[in-house]
């Protein structure tokens, strides 16, 4: 955060500037990498005490394997796209508050994923949704402004329905503290303001990750976003939806409300489909790519509402690969446009034998979305695949295994309309400079995509260890009580 | 800090009581608060949602429960006080949106300088004539 105030001083757009956001992202992925790594092998929480009042009077930031790895997560994808956009323009074409504005979203989501408090988790809610929709309509052309209205109107709602639930969760637990609330699931379980706390919970990440029917936010705003934003929105902000369904369904909420995780895992199911569908009706590149985030999020829903510890490792898993793949696969977008002018599938072409690079990346990504082996997505999709064969919900593994072959057959239309088309009159703009950097950032992606897809079982045992400690309501109270500090309970 | 919501024991069921004037109220304002958020001139639209958040706002206050007998939460004034813990939720639920509300008004001020029109509809019925050119 400090770093978001900094260049928010350093008003002139300038090389130097951008210098600092890299350094500082870099610094924050590597330190957040090693921490999960760290965390994971001892299975420890970092615990810390806001202004050293301890739980539950003060508020506490909690790390746990789970928070270690969304954050390097983030700060990967932070720095990807800043890099990008380094690349993508001089200091001086962008606009000088969109590094800032952009430090401010990633604080709000590294604040997010780290708190251990309602109402600080509603504050860092705020705090991204405010960056998100400034960044949203900062560049955006007077055409395109007027899909940012559908997006802030819904997720004002949403706010306010998180406020409601903050209130309705004070009442229920007497605190708002995510460890105090653990302690309690077993004495909550009778007060019948239970469902609908935690059916409205459910129902405001829901909102914020995009599951049906309440999505319709996405496919129109994030294609109005300069592709480095774009990438930035697409990897991260629905999955703090998701991160916070999780955290909230496994370390706050008892674990026995079925109902719910039926209800989430059928709406991961429905939106697995209609993303797909919707996915394959838009012909330019973005809005495919958005409708897909929707798809694989209906994938994520589909884990965490199977709530089984392995359910809950592949929703990990996936959220892991997914990230990574969309970033990059919304970044290979952006690089078609600059290499044909247009997002329009219809209009660009000839991409394979100008850039085979480029080729082989999209592909391996896009095949890792659609699920093959060995490539990263296919170990998340198995893992849920097997948990809902053996919990018996053989229509939600069969919607997910449509939505797959419709995820390949978007894929290849991309592929099709980009790359194997023949070049269009204007022909493939190899002579922008542009493009030899961004493939170069865009299959370092890729690698990273491909070394997790290689190396799953390391991988697999970080997010197992993950989810495991997600789900250990005890371990993770006594985490938090355990550092004491004024105030002391 | 005083906060004697946290000393009760953990065994004992919590239950708010709040006053009915103020639920009915509360009802009241968040069903003409959606009603006007999805009006079609910008103007209802935003007096929808600052009524809105003032709808949830009055919402935490209830969650104090019924303050009649009780004094202001004040060190020095002694007595039983109110729950003061919400009415803190409260402050900073009134300070974001305020900055959202302060966002939507620009946003719908250049709305309405670029198309020239006061009315959500208006907004997208151009939009589906001209589908293909209209996005990047």
């Amino acid at each position: 955060m400090a770093s978001a105030i900094l260049l928010l001083l350093w008003r002139k757009p300038s090389k130097s500037r951008r210098i600092l956001g890299m350094v500082v992202t870099g610094f924050l992925t590597l330190a957040a990498v090693f921490t999960a790594i760290d965390l994971a092998a001892n299975a420890t929480r970092l615990v810390l005490n806001l202004g050293a009042w301890s739980a539950p009077l003060g508020i506490v930031l909690v790390i746990d394997p789970l928070a270690a790895i969304m954050l390097s997560l983030s700060g990967f994808t932070a720095l990807t796209c800043l890099i990008y956009a380094v690349f993508e323009g001089t200091p001086k074409a962008e606009h000088p508050l969109r590094i800032p504005l952009l430090f401010f979203l990633l604080t709000g989501i590294n604040l997010s994923f780290i708190t251990g408090d309602l109402f600080n988790l509603f504050v860092a809610f705020e705090i991204m949704l405010i960056s998100s929709y400034s960044l949203l309509t900062l560049e955006a052309d007077d055409r395109n402004v007027k899909h940012a209205f559908p997006y802030l109107a819904i997720n004002l709602v949403g706010s306010t329905l998180f406020l409601i639930a903050c209130g309705i969760a004070y009442s229920v637990f007497g605190s708002l503290n995510f460890a105090h609330m653990a302690s309690q699931s077993s004495q909550v379980l009778e007060n019948p303001l239970l469902p609908a706390l935690a059916g409205l919970l459910m129902l405001v990440f829901c909102v914020k990750a995009g599951l049906f029917p309440l999505y319709f936010w996405l496919p129109n705003s994030y294609p109005i976003l300069a592709t480095p934003l774009g990438a930035f929105y697409a990897g991260m902000l629905t999955k703090v939806g998701v991160y916070v369904l999780l955290r909230l369904l496994t370390t706050v909420m008892p674990h026995e409300l079925n109902y719910l995780h039926q209800l989430l895992a059928w709406m991961g199911g429905a939106t697995m489909i209609f993303g797909v569908i919707g996915a394959v009706s838009r012909h330019y590149v973005r809005g495919i790519l958005s409708f897909h985030i929707l798809s694989q999020i209906g994938y994520m829903a589909l884990a965490i509402g199977l709530f089984t510890p392995l359910a809950l490792t592949a929703c990990v898993l996936y959220i892991i690969h997914h990230i990574i793949v969309k970033a990059s696969l919304f970044l290979v977008g952006g690089t078609i446009t600059c290499l044909n002018g247009t997002d329009d599938l219809n209009r660009t072409g000839g991409l394979w034998k100008a850039t085979p690079v480029l080729g082989i990346c999209f592909l391996l990504q896009a095949l890792s979305l659609a699920g093959i082996p060995p490539l990263s997505g296919f170990w998340g999709k198995f893992l849920i695949f097997s948990e809902g064969l053996a919990a018996g919900e053989y229509v939600l593994v069969a919607a997910a295994l449509i939505a797959g072959i419709l995820t390949l057959y978007s894929m290849l239309k991309i592929w099709l309309g980009a790359f194997w088309a023949p070049a269009p009159e204007s022909g493939v703009r190899l002579d922008d400079p542009r493009w030899k950097p961004l493939t170069a950032l865009i299959s370092s992606m890729a690698l990273v995509s491909l070394a997790i897809g290689l190396g799953v079982e390391w991988v697999f045992r970080i997010a197992n260890t993950a989810a495991l400690m997600a789900m250990d309501q005890a371990g993770y109270t006594r985490a938090v009580f355990e550092v004491l500090g004024k105030g002391g309970l | 800090m005083i906060t004697p919501a946290l000393r009760k024991p953990p065994s004992k069921q919590r239950r708010t009581a709040v006053q009915i004037e103020t639920a009915i109220l509360v009802g009241f304002l968040f069903g003409v608060s959606i009603y006007l958020v999805l009006m079609k001139s910008f103007v209802r639209i935003l007096f929808g949602f600052v009524l809105l958040s003032n709808a949830a706002n009055l919402f935490l206050l209830s969650m104090s429960g019924d303050p009649s007998g009780k004094n202001a939460p004040i060190i020095r004034e002694g007595g039983l006080p109110v729950d003061p813990l919400p009415q803190a939720l409260i402050l900073t639920a009134i300070v974001i949106s305020f900055g959202v509300t302060a966002y939507l008004v620009v946003l719908l001020y250049r709305l309405f300088l670029d198309q020239k029109t006061t009315s959500a509809a208006e907004l997208f019925r151009e939009e589906t004539e001209s589908e293909n050119g209209g996005k990047r």
